[in-house]
């Protein structure tokens, strides 16, 4: 049944990103569908709007309570958009008739780029491929949903709940201090334009290298290959007092026992000391092993989102009045907020889609558009897709990056949003 | 699909040099690639005019100010020309914030009801300003969202918030009645009266939505 007169409280995750968002901060992040044949934007339309009462928790709008903002249901009909060429694009729900996500069509692909408030890349892929599941059935393929797809199961309470709250626990809250972290620094392109670079690998040979030769996962390696190339191309790293510190996002789900399609991850970080001058690839990648084993650790985690809820508990923020709090929110994410980070890696996993998918949907890409450096991965049927995205100039740490897994031995195919004449204008 | 020599990479693009190393790309088989993103329309999205008015506005009113003190006169004419420049970049922002229509209409009634209130402490007349316009003002702006609200009630939640807001502050000018600030009484009492209705009536007739409304929108 649809409902029209839900509401949510944002979650903790959520509370910051609608105060502290613009142009060149979109907090903003991208999954496409490339598809077999080229997207009818009527269609697409339509199908959004038939999956959206499904999807409570897409279906709200932001407002303004007097101590903190909350998602109200948003009733109004959705409208599917040419794509930007601007990535991760910032974007007003006002002028999206209130709703805080966007869906682009751009030849054969559909681009669905959320804000952060309303939930994260696990969420997103939910929407995504029930989005892409009813399209192709108004376009008239009967295709079996094999249990894979979210909108032909039976909605559940627990789809919708702030599991950050329900895992809060008082006296396992510690103290968070975080210290500052060494910022990748260089020329911008202009327009709040972020360059995409697809690096396409075979799946099995990327695991197989992992695997047999350097005995870890894909999120370990590719977190070490990229701070020892960080190490190797930055002129004013060594000596930096700030250390390197690559975060990389924890899907919280499966410790949690949660099927939330809010926002549920906390990330995890790779810490480099800066003053070491003697690092080699492979004692990085032993530290990194180290370090998300320490991390990677249920009591560690539920003590780390029991401090983060904690600290919206304190009374004295809670009665503090909206507008203030958005004042104190804008100036500590200036002061800290990306202050703490030097770049971030994300791993969404393997797209689990049903069979009759597999030659409808050709590709996928997931794109996550931060300050400095961002990667992300993802992988569907035999291919991976290490994604970097970044707004400087300069790619001596993408190459290297690059150089290295080619010297691995892997097949390695590019694909980018750069032209060549783009030189001219950004 | 091309291929770069240099660095042993495929490409799935439309570039002609490698972004790595600028080398020369190779066309290897037939596949010719596409490039799969939307091309750059660059818009003139420039904030010159914007920050044109406000420099305008910022230059007048120290100039109207640094006038009257140079020539050893009292602060009048200047405040007044800087509570409208004020008034003017106030209004701006108002009206250039893309928000709900009612929204930008209260805002901007309050606005203008204090900027002419201020006017009229400016001139040392304000009299006319706290008896007549912040009164009728105030009491015009809670008659019509209450007005909204009953002919629109599908989207009364959306007036909700400005509503309370308009309302506490329609308590105003009976506070200054209290305090022997006017001179003619009776708007004040007519607008505090109604306020206090208004406001009786959100805290004791509330319907379920409404006291749900409540909750959201007051919740901690």
């Amino acid at each position: 049944m649809k409902k029209k007169k839900y509401w949510y409280k944002i979650d903790n995750a959520g509370k910051i990103f609608p105060a502290v968002s613009k142009d060149d901060r979109s907090n903003v992040f991208r999954l496409s569908f490339y598809l077999d044949e080229v997207v009818d934007p009527l269609i697409l339309e339509e199908a959004v709007n038939k999956v959206l009462p499904r999807f409570e928790t897409f279906a709200v709008q932001l407002k303004n309570g007097l101590f903190w903002n909350y998602f109200a249901a948003n009733n109004h009909h959705f409208k599917v958009s040419p794509e930007s060429a601007q990535l991760c694009k910032y974007f007003k729900p006002m002028n999206n008739r209130g709703y805080l996500f966007k869906v682009y069509y751009h030849d054969n692909k559909i681009s669905l780029e959320t804000f952060h408030a309303i939930t994260d890349g696990t969420g997103a892929l939910h929407f995504l491929k029930s989005i892409a599941y009813y399209y192709f059935k108004l376009r008239g393929f009967k295709i079996d949903h094999e249990g894979k797809i979210l909108s032909e199961k039976p909605y559940s309470k627990k789809e919708s709940e702030d599991n950050f709250v329900s895992n809060y626990d008082k006296d396992k809250r510690r103290n968070l201090q975080e210290e500052k972290a060494y910022h990748i620094e260089g020329e911008r392109f202009s327009h709040h334009w972020f360059l995409f670079l697809k690096a396409k690998v075979n799946t099995k040979s990327l695991i197989e290298l992992v695997k047999n030769k350097y005995h870890t996962t894909i999120t370990i390696y590719i977190t070490a290959l990229l701070a020892y190339s960080i190490y190797k191309e930055s002129n004013d790293f060594t000596g930096n007092k700030k250390p390197l510190k690559i975060f990389v996002p924890v899907n919280l789900r499966p410790y949690f026992d949660s099927t939330t399609l809010r926002n549920f991850s906390l990330y995890i970080k790779g810490t480099y000391d800066s003053m070491r001058t003697d690092w080699t690839f492979e004692n990085m990648l032993e530290l990194t092993k180290e370090q998300f084993k320490d991390q990677l650790d249920k009591d560690k985690l539920q003590s780390r989102v029991s401090s983060l809820v904690g600290f919206e508990k304190n009374a004295f923020l809670r009665i503090m009045p909206l507008f203030i709090k958005t004042i104190a929110f804008k100036i500590g994410y200036n002061i800290l907020g990306e202050s703490i980070s030097s770049c971030s890696i994300s791993n969404l996993g393997i797209v689990d889609l049903p069979s009759g998918f597999k030659d409808k949907i050709l590709d996928v890409d997931f794109v996550n558009a931060a300050y400095g450096l961002s990667m992300t991965l993802i992988s569907l049927d035999d291919y991976s897709n290490i994604i970097f995205s970044t707004p400087i100039k300069e790619l001596a740490i993408i190459n290297h990056v690059i150089s290295s897994l080619v010297n691995e031995g892997l097949d390695i195919t590019l694909d980018t949003n750069f032209k060549e004449d783009y030189d001219e204008i950004l | 699909m091309k291929y770069c020599k240099s660095c042993h990479v495929h490409y799935d693009t439309t570039l002609e040099h490698c972004l790595l190393c600028n080398g020369e790309l190779e066309q290897e088989g037939e596949q010719v690639s596409v490039y799969k993103f939307s091309d750059i329309m660059i818009k003139s999205h420039s904030k010159f005019f914007y920050r044109l008015f406000l420099f305008a506005n910022i230059i007048s009113a120290i100039v109207s100010m640094y006038l009257d003190l140079r020539n050893g006169l009292p602060l009048t004419w200047s405040l007044v020309v800087s509570i409208t420049n004020l008034y003017a970049i106030v209004m701006f922002i108002i009206l250039a914030i893309p928000t709900l229509w009612t929204s930008k209409l209260t805002k901007s009634i309050i606005v203008t009801a204090m900027a002419i209130v201020l006017l009229g402490l400016a001139i040392r007349d304000y009299s006319w300003a706290i008896d007549y316009v912040f009164p009728i003002a105030v009491g015009t702006n809670i008659f019509l969202i209450s007005l909204l609200i009953i002919v629109n009630k599908k989207k009364w939640y959306d007036y909700f918030a400005g509503l309370i807001i308009i309302t506490i502050i329609g308590f105003v000018p009976g506070l200054f009645n209290l305090l022997h600030l006017t001179t003619e009484r009776l708007p004040s009492f007519i607008c505090f009266s109604y306020a206090l209705v208004t406001f009786l009536g959100i805290v004791f007739l509330p319907s379920k939505s409404s006291r749900e409304e409540f909750k959201r929108r007051f919740h901690v």
